[in-house]
This record gives structure tokens, sequence and C-alpha cells, in this order.
């Protein structure tokens, strides 16, 4: 039926056909009524609050009145500038995300490659990995406090029984990002995996084989061939994982608020503490802006390479 | 067999075993967490802290019962349910209509539009804390069930998938509707939306697994127990049971078994769905 209806169309020609689609289901006259619910939520709750922050940004606000809020123009970008606070997040932030982004990247890479064959083990194992990612951030942080707790907890435990000196972990400011990174990178490398596994899919299976025949070892394999073929979803991975980790928030809460001192205060940590904390939500806001444009260009770079990819 | 193939066969044999092996060692590291907070869940205080730590379950469920009676446990439940429910519900009804309009509906400006859709990835959540802290407290939203579901009520994930399903669909399909006398809304209604269930589920799910381990948004926009979620009330149970860890252990299984569940049952979508979306999105 579906043919005939095609073939009646194209016999009766463009003008028939066009005349229907005024009335027919492609017709757009409606369009934006189907698209405004969506559009209403987003301008109410993204796209308007987007600019606002950029207006509160110039503002010493007043958050529970907003009428006695104080125009300061660059003040709050001015303070951040001289805040101690602010270029230290700087720096914790590109330790965390620099390890955490290069972690997941070389070891997603890794436990694709070692999962992409067939069979029950490594189905259960890809289950294994993945799970974390799905499971919440707090329950699973309160897990790791207890891994990492001086003295009782498991890891410490083993330390002392290989007679290694035990660490303070969340309690000590050198440890404290280490033991975080190391569970943010178990609860999200499963996420990166999928994405590798899925490149991995698409690697061609021909070139590996002629490697293969051509003798080279399973190192130059990976080398030569699978990873060249693999440009665009490593790309695509550092860049997921960069926003991802510029924005993580619920692991450092849970884990170590932000301390010992500040060892472990992100620059998106901060913002959380100078505006819901501290209550200086101008102040808030700058850095939220400045957030913006970083993770802006990642997205922007994402966009252009993958552009220049297809 | 020669000599030498054989060798090769037993390379290759031993290089399989190998690799094995290692990603047998890979899936040990990942699911011990969890087999560890099941076995201090299940430990008295005093086994927990002893040295060398005991690897093994033991019997004492009385952690559970304890750990149930110490917050209303219930409530945060009902209340999760309740806001990951509405929050996919909302989803699916925004994500259809966008969907089908990006999709089949011819109008200008139709590349626009969904190029301003797809541009609001590019909005970090971090950011609108302030300005929706701001917004929700002007509507009288602060500390209610609105804040956490409207909010989340659109999603740019569910209109590209639909977007990408609608705008396959076999124009025959939509002629014969046509012909039929169809109008939009019946066509969505009856033949574009059953067909597109799978596409659904998948949006379904992301956005209910989302919703259930969500924790920034509404531990900033609700301070009463009686309309936060299960994350928020396990957080706020961790920071005034900090150092019970067999009852706050008891507290992370339950709270977190409904999740896995669920995960466990829909795995083979949830990967399909990661894959195929940022498959699309690399371009």
């Amino acid at each position: 039926m579906s043919l005939d209806s095609t073939l009646t169309a194209r016999a009766l020609g463009i003008s028939r056909s066009r005349a229907r689609s005024r009335a027919g289901i492609r017709n757009g006259r409606l369009a934006f009524l189907y698209l405004s619910p969506a559009l209403l939520v987003f301008l109410v709750f993204t796209i308007g609050p987007a600019l606002f922050v950029l207006y509160i940004s110039f503002f010493n606000w007043n958050l529970l009145n907003p009428s006695l809020s104080r125009f300061v123009g660059g003040g709050n970008y001015a303070a951040l500038l001289h805040s101690s606070d602010f270029w230290n997040s700087i720096v914790t932030s590109v330790y965390f995300v620099g390890a955490t982004v290069g972690g997941s990247t070389v070891l997603g890479l890794g436990i694709a490659l070692l999962l992409s064959q067939r069979g029950l083990v490594r189905r259960i194992v890809r289950l294994a990995v993945l799970t974390p990612y799905f499971t919440p951030l707090v329950a699973t942080s309160i897990v790791w406090v207890w891994i990492f707790n001086p003295q009782f907890g498991l890891i410490d435990s083993v330390l002392k029984l290989l007679h290694l000196p035990e660490v303070g972990w969340l309690q000590s400011t050198t440890w404290a990002m280490p033991a975080l990174i190391v569970y943010t990178l178990w609860h999200d490398l499963g996420f990166t995996v999928i994405i590798f596994l899925a490149g991995l899919a698409t690697v061609s299976g021909e070139l590996r084989e002629a490697a293969r025949v051509d003798g080279a070892s399973y190192w130059h394999e990976v080398r030569d061939v699978v990873l060249p073929q693999l440009m665009n979803t490593t790309l695509f991975v550092i860049v997921i994982t960069t926003i991802d980790s510029l924005q993580a928030f619920t692991q450092i809460y849970t884990m170590t608020g932000g301390g010992p001192l500040s060892a472990t205060t992100t620059t998106g940590f901060l913002l959380y503490q100078q505006s819901f904390v501290f209550y200086k939500t101008g102040f808030g806001a700058a850095i939220a802006v400045v957030l913006f444009v970083v993770i802006a260009l990642f997205t922007l770079a994402q966009l252009r390479l993958s552009r220049r990819a297809a | 067999m020669t000599n030498r193939a054989g060798s090769a066969l037993w390379r290759k044999r031993s290089r399989r075993f190998r690799s094995g092996l290692l990603a047998l060692l890979v899936g040990v590291v990942f699911a011990f967490p969890f087999y560890w907070v099941v076995v201090t869940s299940l430990n008295s205080s005093n086994s927990v802290f002893q040295f060398p730590p005991n690897f093994l379950p033991g019997g004492v469920v009385g952690n559970y019962g304890h750990a149930w009676h110490e917050a209303s446990w219930v409530r945060y439940f009902l209340n999760t349910v309740l806001i990951a429910g509405s929050t996919v519900a909302l989803v699916l009804v925004t994500s259809l209509l966008a969907g089908f309009a990006l999709g089949v509906m011819r109008f200008r400006g139709r590349e626009i539009a969904f190029f301003l859709i797809l541009s609001i990835l590019m909005i970090p959540k971090v950011v609108l804390l302030i300005p929706d802290y701001i917004v929700l407290k002007e509507l009288h939203w602060l500390d209610t069930y609105w804040a956490q579901i409207i909010p989340w009520g659109a999603s740019v994930f569910g209109i590209f998938l639909l977007r990408q399903f609608f705008g396959a669909l076999p124009p025959e399909l939509i002629e014969a509707a046509e012909l039929d006398g169809a109008s939009q809304l019946q066509f969505l209604r009856t033949i574009a939306a059953p067909l597109a269930r799978p596409a659904l589920i998948t949006i379904g799910l992301y956005i209910f697994i989302g919703s259930w381990n969500s924790f920034l948004w509404p531990f900033i926009m609700t301070s009463s127990p009686s309309v936060q979620p299960i994350e928020v009330g396990l957080s706020t149970f961790f920071g005034t049971n900090g150092t019970d860890w067999p009852g706050l252990s008891a507290a992370v299984v339950f709270t977190t078994l409904p999740i896995m569940i669920v995960f466990m049952l829909s795995q083979r979508r949830l990967v399909a769905g990661a894959s195929a979306t940022t498959g699309a999105m690399k371009g």
C-alpha cells in the first residue's frame, strides 16, 4: 500500500504532492508548537541562566534580597585574579583533570583492547568494569572512603601486611588527591571503555590480519594499525573526560570536602564553596563564567575535530 | 604439523591465556569494592577494625535492620522513584514532540533550531547552579519536587536520538498515513512513537539512572528530607554515622541495590545506546 501511494504521488506529479504536503504530516506550520515544551525548559533553566550567570558576575549579589545587590563591574573578576584560592584551585584542577583524563584514556584503551575479544570471561569482566559508572557517586565514594581509611582501611592493612609504610590517604595533603583520582578512574573508566570498544569494532580487521601475516608483533599491530584508526575516538574521549572532570563534585564533597586544607579544592568545588557555603554569589558567578569559557572551548574544539573527521 | 607452526600456535595460545588472565585481574579490581562493602556490612564493628583484615563476610545481618531504622529510607526511596519517574515521563514527551518536529516536519529554520539545541550541550551543568538557584527561588520552587523534575524535563540526548530515528522513517510510511488522512499528532501517537519504542526505552533508562544517581542538584536545591532523594539521604546518613562502618556499608548496599538491578537488566541496551550516540556525535 505504501508503495502504491508513492507511485500515485509520482504519477500525479510534483504539483499534487506539494499541494498534499501543505496539509500533510511533513507540514511545518505547527513545528514551533511541537518544539515549545522542550524549548521552554531549556530557555528557563539552561539558556536563560547561562546568560544570567554572566549578569550576576558583575554584581555584589545579595542572595536573600536581590534588590540589595550592588553593581561592581569587573570587580569580581579582579578579585578572582588576586585570589590565591582561585589560583590554587586552578593548579589543583590541572592535577586532577590531567591525571583522570590521561589515566582514563590510556587505561581505557588498554582495557578495551584486552576485552575486545569474544568469550564468557571477557563478557563478565566487561560488566564488572562498566558497573561502577552506572552506580551512584555518593554510595561508591563512601565505600572508597572506607577502603582508604587510615590504619583500618583495606589499602593500609595490605601495606601493613607487606611491611610498607602506611599512608593517611584522604587525611594527607599529599595523598588525598591520588586517592581521589584512583576512585574517579575506577568509577568512570567503564564509559571510556565502551567508547573505545565501539571504536575498535570499526577498525579494519583485514589490515590487522595483514599486519599479523607480515609477522608484526602484537604491540606493533596496535601501534601501527589500530591506534591510527582510533585517533578520532581518542580525541573524543579526551574532550569528554576533560569536560566531565572539570565538573567533578560529588566524590570530592563526599571523600575530602575539598581538603585537607585545600589540597583537593578544584575550581568546580571552589565554585560551590564560595557560592553556597560562604554565599559570595557574585564571586562564585565569576568562577562559573571562567569555567564556562574553558569548557565551551573544549566543546568547540571537539565539534571542530569531528567535523574535520566527517 | 611442523615445529615452527606448532610453536606459533603455542605462542598464540599462551598469549591468549595471559591476556585472559590479565582481563580477569582487571575484573577483580573493579568488582572488589562491591564485594568489600558487602563483607563489611555483614561483620561486627569489632571484626571490621581488626588486623589482619577479615576478607570473608560474617553473618551479622543485624547491621541492616539497625541502619534501616536510623533514617527515613522509605521516604527517600519514594521521593527518588517519584522524581526519576516523573522526569522520565516529561523527557519522553518533550523529546517525542521536538524530535518529531526536527526529524519529520519541513519548516524554515529547522537546521538552525537543531543546531541551537545541540549547542545547549556546551553549557556545563555546574555553571547553572547559581542562576538556577535564583530562578527556582523566584518561582518558590526551592525545596520542592518541582525543582528536581521540571529543570530536567527536556534532554538534548533524547531529542537528538528521536530526531535521528524519525528522520530515517521511510517516506512511504508517511505518505501512506497521509493518504489515510491521519493528522500529525495521530501519526506521531499511533505510528511513529510505537516504532520508536527501542529509542524511547534507551532514553528512559538513561534519564532514570541519571536522575536516581544525581546528587549535586538536589543537594543544593532542597533542604527537607521529606522531598529529598536517596543519594542526598545517604550523604546525610554518612555525615551523622560516619564511623559506624558496618551500618554505613549496609546502607550503601540497600540504597544501591535497586539501581544496580536496573542497570544489570538493561546493560546491553545502555551500551548500545552509548555507542550509537557517541558514534553519531563524533561525526
